[in-house]
């Protein structure tokens, strides 16, 4: 076994340990790992594709970082990879700001590998925490790329999230997204339709932006072009018990020198039926529009696989908060390994679960998921009675289900432990 | 052969004692100040301070006062009245509970002062004597559960107070709870629940703890 190999197993076990708990930081990870079939481009008509994400969860911040690789011709082939932070800032009024930070390589081919580095801040109104609106901004640099500047994006969404985990048809939550980009690229001396274009004189709609190029890489004839399309994006998540489904479809807007008749329209799916709290089986397909920013073309994609998350990820799609208890299965506690007291609680389509009572002095702890709707936590407790209060994606304090409770003394209700002589922390 | 002096405390000259004994009366005081529970403005720190003294003075467990402060700066965002208000509440609860049940453990004293939040303080007393070893925090927190549910308080305690004259363990106040809990979410009226499972509850008694060598003796001789 070579070094590479070596370093890929030990990279893809490190994902899937338990590193320690009961920090304010939550390290999520999974795999993926499945057949993976596109219809065109310079990837492998079918590989087997390997792709490991790893991600830190802080209150205001994430730092993820993910990758793909394909094994073609008994050789690992990586074929993008990102590192990405995330800051929000905490909800004010219904309000939250976003800055977004990416740093991502795409190597479809190693002879075409290009580099990007972007950064957009987003300003989220929240409605009810049952729905609402961001509008962002930002500008992407890429490199290696037929885009010469830096291009400026902006993003403009809506959502709604309806019905929730305890219910038969689960939780459904549809976005709407409108993102512009806007950028000079070094333009083919060809249009779409193969029409010859001259850089000097060029059709009336394409001569008002482009300017003759001569570039020793590109040659004589090529142009530089101000490029500009908008892709309008709908999705639907739907999370209905151990099975999730993904769709999209959007619309490319744009003249035909920006736009390619195969990104015009586009759509995908993706179904994630969970087996068990850790395997996923994965399956889906689709039409992508092609990416300029990263020179990366239209492809259709087929792929079936499974997904091993010990620590799922946040869904992440939008800042949603369902604060209800309601969302809460079960609320358990048990002694566990050196006198400590693990609390399990069973909540799906959440994003955090934290718990707060007398053994924290009342300060909120947050639990750590494992598997699908899993959340843990494992706590010195003394013995006596503890006084105990949980919340969800940052909703109101409630009384865990499944335990007794009684009135708190500020207006709310605490759920009570008991904890034995026995089995409590010394 | 003169004796060599003992390293005891003694021997440690009078300014270092004083200045350890201030250290040790200062440690309390210097522990508040860095306490979060204990970041207050100053017309409710002042009472807090005063209120959790006396607790400390009068042999209240004083940590759980501690804790309802914590509990208040956490839901009340620091609203001092409120905070204060509560503190005296579970203050005076703490000290009825030592007056009715006596010396009972620092836990016992704190849930049968949360008992006493729904309780009348006379029907503490039918608690007063107890098993040794037995300990009477599973049926507090039953107790105390089912009055929040709805259950009539004089019904709460006639079921609970039965249970424990019987001699119930644990498992089945817990299981007590879990039935009337089932039943109160079916529709049923929480009184009507409550009295339904205690004519069914099978009283399951504590294991008494193994009495002494000597008194075993005794016993036999009689």
């Amino acid at each position: 076994m070579n070094e590479r190999k070596v370093a890929n197993l030990v990279v893809a076990a490190a994902l899937l340990v338990p590193g320690s708990r009961g920090l304010a930081a939550q390290i999520v990870s999974k795999i993926e790992a499945g057949q993976y079939s596109v219809s065109d481009g310079v990837l492998p008509l079918s590989a087997l594709r390997v792709a490991p994400t790893v991600q830190f969860d802080f209150p205001h911040a994430s730092f993820m970082a993910r990758g793909s690789a394909f094994l073609s011709e008994q050789a690992l082939q990586l074929a993008d990879g990102i590192v990405s932070g995330t800051f929000t800032s905490p909800t004010v009024y219904g309000v939250r700001a976003e800055m977004i930070g990416n740093a991502s390589r795409a190597m479809d081919d190693r002879s075409l590998g290009n580099d990007q580095v972007d950064v957009q801040t987003r300003v989220h109104l929240l409605f009810h925490q049952h729905g609402g609106v961001w509008l962002g901004g930002g500008v992407a640099r890429p490199w290696r790329v037929a885009v010469v500047s830096s291009a400026d994006v902006t993003d403009a969404g809506v959502w709604t999230k309806i019905g929730d985990a305890t219910r038969k048809l689960g939780i459904a939550t549809f976005t709407a997204t409108f993102t512009n980009f806007s950028f000079t690229k070094i333009a083919s001396v060809h249009d779409n339709a193969s029409a010859s274009l001259s850089c000097a004189t060029g059709t009336p709609t394409a001569n008002l932006s482009m300017r003759p190029l001569f570039n020793e890489t590109v040659g004589p004839g090529a142009c530089e072009r101000q490029s500009r399309f908008g892709d309008l994006e709908g999705q639907l998540h739907w999370d209905l018990g151990a099975l999730e489904l993904t769709a999209q479809a959007g619309h490319r807007f744009g003249d035909s020198y920006d736009v390619t008749a195969d990104s015009r329209r586009w759509s995908s799916a993706r179904a994630t039926l969970w087996l068990n709290e850790r395997i996923a089986f994965v399956g889906g397909g689709g039409r992508q529009p092609a990416l300029p920013l990263r020179g990366i073309p239209a492809r259709t994609f087929a792929m079936a696989g499974f997904e091993l998350a010990y620590w799922p990820l946040s869904k992440n799609s939008v800042p949603v908060s369902l604060p209800h208890t309601a969302l809460v299965k079960s609320f358990e506690y048990r002694a566990g390994n050196s006198g400590l007291q693990r609390i399990t609680i069973r909540v799906g389509g959440v994003e955090t679960v934290d718990v707060m009572g007398d053994f924290s002095d009342w300060s909120p702890l947050t639990l750590v998921r494992h598997g699908r709707d899993t959340w843990e936590l494992s706590i010195p407790m003394s013995a006596g009675t503890h006084q105990i209060n949980v919340r969800v994606d940052g909703g109101a304090w409630m009384a865990p289900p499944n335990m007794p409770t009684m009135r708190d003394s500020f207006g709310g209700e605490v759920g009570l432990m008991v904890i034995a002589p026995d089995k409590a922390t010394h | 052969m003169i004796p060599l002096p003992s390293r005891t405390f003694l021997n440690v000259p009078r300014s270092l004692r004083v200045g350890a004994l201030l250290l040790l009366t200062a440690l309390p005081v210097a522990a508040q100040e860095t306490d979060p529970c204990f970041k207050l403005d100053q017309p409710t720190k002042y009472p807090v301070e005063s209120i959790i003294d006396s607790a400390r003075t009068l042999g209240l467990p004083w940590m759980p006062l501690r804790s309802q402060v914590c509990e208040g700066i956490a839901k009340t965002k620091g609203d001092g009245k409120r905070i204060l208000a509560a503190l005296r509440d579970h203050f005076n609860r703490l000290k009825l509970a030592q007056t009715t049940l006596g010396a009972v453990s620092d836990d016992e004293l704190e849930a049968a002062a949360t008992v006493l939040k729904v309780a009348k303080p006379s029907q503490l007393v039918a608690f007063r004597e107890r098993q040794k070893g037995r300990s009477d925090l599973e049926a507090f927190t039953v107790w105390t559960d089912l009055i929040t549910r709805g259950v009539p308080s004089e019904d709460a305690f006639i079921a609970i107070s039965k249970l424990w004259r019987d001699g119930a363990d644990d498992a089945t106040f817990r299981s007590l709870w879990k039935d009337v809990q089932a039943d109160i979410s079916q529709g049923l009226n929480p009184g009507a629940a409550l009295q339904n499972r205690v004519r069914e509850a099978p009283v399951r008694a504590t294991a008494k703890p193994p009495q002494p060598e000597g008194q075993k003796e005794n016993q036999s001789s009689r």
